[in-house]
């Protein structure tokens, strides 16, 4: 069952249209992740959505509340993790997060309890005396994180969750972003790391310039891109006429590239079907295998695929803002 | 959750902001101790001798108003700060309704200033003396309002402008003429004599008002004038309470669903 159901939400800021007529529906339980290059509209659709901002045009069904109509019962049910850390730089970690979970309605008791177990999962007990002016960027996003996981809305949108935090850090929160999901909590993780989207995302959508592209499973998304598997085969002899027209008619089989006679390249779909019978192939015309390798697409395919940027050129557009 | 208790927190976490402006309250009490010690005393000299006690005691109760309406005014700049830091979008996102916090905001900011000026209050007392303690706490109450007022103006005159050097250079212009055409330093009866347009800004400015209360209510205003029961300066300062904090709520929440801060 959907939970969020955007109808023709659209934002303008001047000339820009920064959201498009967009349609988005979001299941119950699901971490949705919400992909796009830089200014594809990810935040700004988040914003709407927790009802930070209003749309210039269309709506969205929150809950079951209507963003316009009634924002207050929307944001009972919604709370955000930004991408910019909102901190008041005055206080402490413990100052922010405290106060946080008590507006959000948690007992004294479970207040205590969730505030320090977070804070020694994202590892910033020993700091969260420290003045946030004197945090680390990571440590800024941490305190960040840690409002939702301690909130555990029924709807969390979370923006960016591991921009600038480490290796272990990104893991750790990873999986505290899956036991928010296993507890009942709907996602909607917007993020430009397609890694952390395919790793985490029941759903990914991608969008921009304000629309939305496609919206599915990362599986599908990945099989939707023609020849997207890759297959690489060494051979100890070479290969012969009669088995590159066999290749060729499979209907998966996309492309052969002879790299050198004893050396293929096979663009394909499905691949973990079309490999046993390549393999039957092979061994039928006795021709013996010295390796095989496969390689999925990854949603960087996907990403590149649809937006038409490459990773490199979105890179560069990151960089240049 | 019961909004008495969110409004409670709203007001709360201005109140733990203000207490880590250290600087701040120690810069304000020793501009407060020069402009008593050195101006009150000196400019009192000027006066002639009879009346030289007593004007000194109308100065330090004109300087108390002037703390209390700055330090009012001083949560203005703290939404600036909040804003530049994205604070602002957070407090948007939470569950309290943006009644809740302006309103929480607008007491907050007035119980601040009040922490500000309160000792300074008791200060005060203690140099002028107490005549009448139940005339000091109605004054006391409609101090208060006033102090929600101002942090309510503040607010919405903050957040029309949405931006912090034209907020900087409206409320300078705005303490020019509020403090300087008001009763804080001179009486009304000078203000009158010296300019006609002066005297009509004057009566109808809650600066006004809160002066001849509080004097009314520490038993100054008797020297001057004859008041029994200032009933003008208190129906004044509820209707600014209530133009700041209510009306204020409206506007500010119309001015900022529409985009964000930005
Ligand atoms: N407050 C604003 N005023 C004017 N333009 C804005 C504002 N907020 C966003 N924009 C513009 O809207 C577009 C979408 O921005 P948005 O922040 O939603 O992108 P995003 O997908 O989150 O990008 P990123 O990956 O960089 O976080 C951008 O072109 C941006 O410049
Ligand atoms: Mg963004």
């Amino acid at each position: 069952m959907a939970i969020i159901q955007t109808i023709d939400l659209t934002k303008r800021f001047k000339d820009l249209v920064a959201v498009d007529k967009l349609s988005l529906s979001i299941d119950e339980g699901e971490i949705f992740g919400l992909l796009g290059p830089n200014g594809a509209g990810k935040t700004t659709t988040v914003l709407m959505l927790s009802t930070v901002i209003k749309p210039t045009k269309g709506t969205a069904i929150v809950g079951d509340y209507d963003i316009r109509k009634n924002p207050d019962d929307v944001r009972k049910l919604i709370g955000i993790c930004f991408q910019e850390p909102k901190l008041m730089w005055v206080s402490t970690p413990w100052d922010v997060l405290n106060w946080h979970a008590k507006v959000c309605g948690l007992s004294t008791r479970e207040r205590k309890r969730r505030v320090k177990q977070v804070l020694e999962h994202v590892n910033m007990w020993d700091h969260r005396r420290k003045r946030i002016h004197g945090l680390s960027g990571g440590m800024k996003k941490r305190v960040e994180v840690a409002k939702i996981l301690i909130q555990r809305p029924k709807i969390a949108f979370i923006d960016e969750p591991t921009s600038q935090i480490d290796v272990v850090g990104k893991h750790k929160i990873w999986n505290m972003i899956r036991e928010l999901r296993d507890e009942g909590s709907t996602i909607i993780l917007a993020t430009n790391e397609l890694f952390e989207a395919d790793v985490l995302s029941d759903r990914v959508g991608i969008m921009h310039k304000g629309k939305m592209l496609v919206c599915d499973t990362p599986k599908t998304l990945k099989d939707s891109i023609l020849g997207g598997d890759i297959v690489e085969v060494q051979l100890e002899k070479e290969v012969t006429k009669n088995v590159l027209d066999e290749l060729k008619g499979f209907k998966e089989v996309v492309e052969v590239v002879v790299v050198k006679s004893d050396d293929l390249r096979i663009h394909l779909n499905k691949v973990e079907k079309v490999v046993p019978q390549i393999m039957n192939l092979f061994l039928n015309e006795r021709l013996p295998i010295s390796s095989i390798r496969m390689s999925e697409p990854s949603l960087d395919d996907v990403f590149v695929h649809y937006t038409g940027l490459t990773i490199e050129e979105a890179e560069q557009k990151s960089k240049s803002r | 959750m019961k909004k008495t208790r969110k409004l409670l927190l709203v007001i709360e976490r201005d109140l733990r902001r203000f207490i880590q402006f250290k600087f701040l309250i120690i810069l304000r009490t020793i501009w407060f101790a020069a402009q008593v010690a050195f101006f009150g005393l000196i400019a009192s000299r000027m006066v002639v001798p009879e009346l030289a006690d007593i004007y000194f005691e109308f100065y330090v109760a004109g300087v108390v108003i002037m703390m209390l309406y700055s330090a009012s005014v001083f949560i203005g700049y703290d939404i600036f700060e909040e804003a530049e830091h994205g604070v602002f979008e957070y407090l948007l996102s939470l569950p309290v309704s943006r009644k809740e916090l302006v309103l929480g905001r607008s007491i907050g900011g007035g119980i601040r200033s009040f922490i500000l000026v309160g000792p300074i209050i008791a200060i005060t007392l203690f140099i002028i003396g107490l005549a009448n303690p139940l005339n000091l706490l109605v004054a006391l109450s409609a101090l208060f309002l006033f102090a929600f007022g101002v942090s309510g103006m503040s607010i919405t005159i903050a957040v029309t402008l949405k931006s912090g050097d034209r907020f900087d250079i409206f409320m300078g212009a705005l303490s020019a003429f509020i403090i300087r055409l008001s009763t804080t330093m001179y009486p009304q009866a000078f203000v009158q004599d010296a300019n006609q347009a002066y005297a009509a800004f004057s009566q109808f400015n809650p600066v006004t008002y809160a002066s001849d209360l509080f004097r009314w209510g520490t038993g100054i205003e008797r020297y001057l004038t004859m008041s029994p029961m200032p009933l003008a300066p208190i129906i004044g300062i509820v209707i600014f309470f209530f133009i700041f904090t209510f009306v204020g709520v409206t506007f500010y929440e119309k001015r900022l669903e529409g985009g964000g801060w930005q």
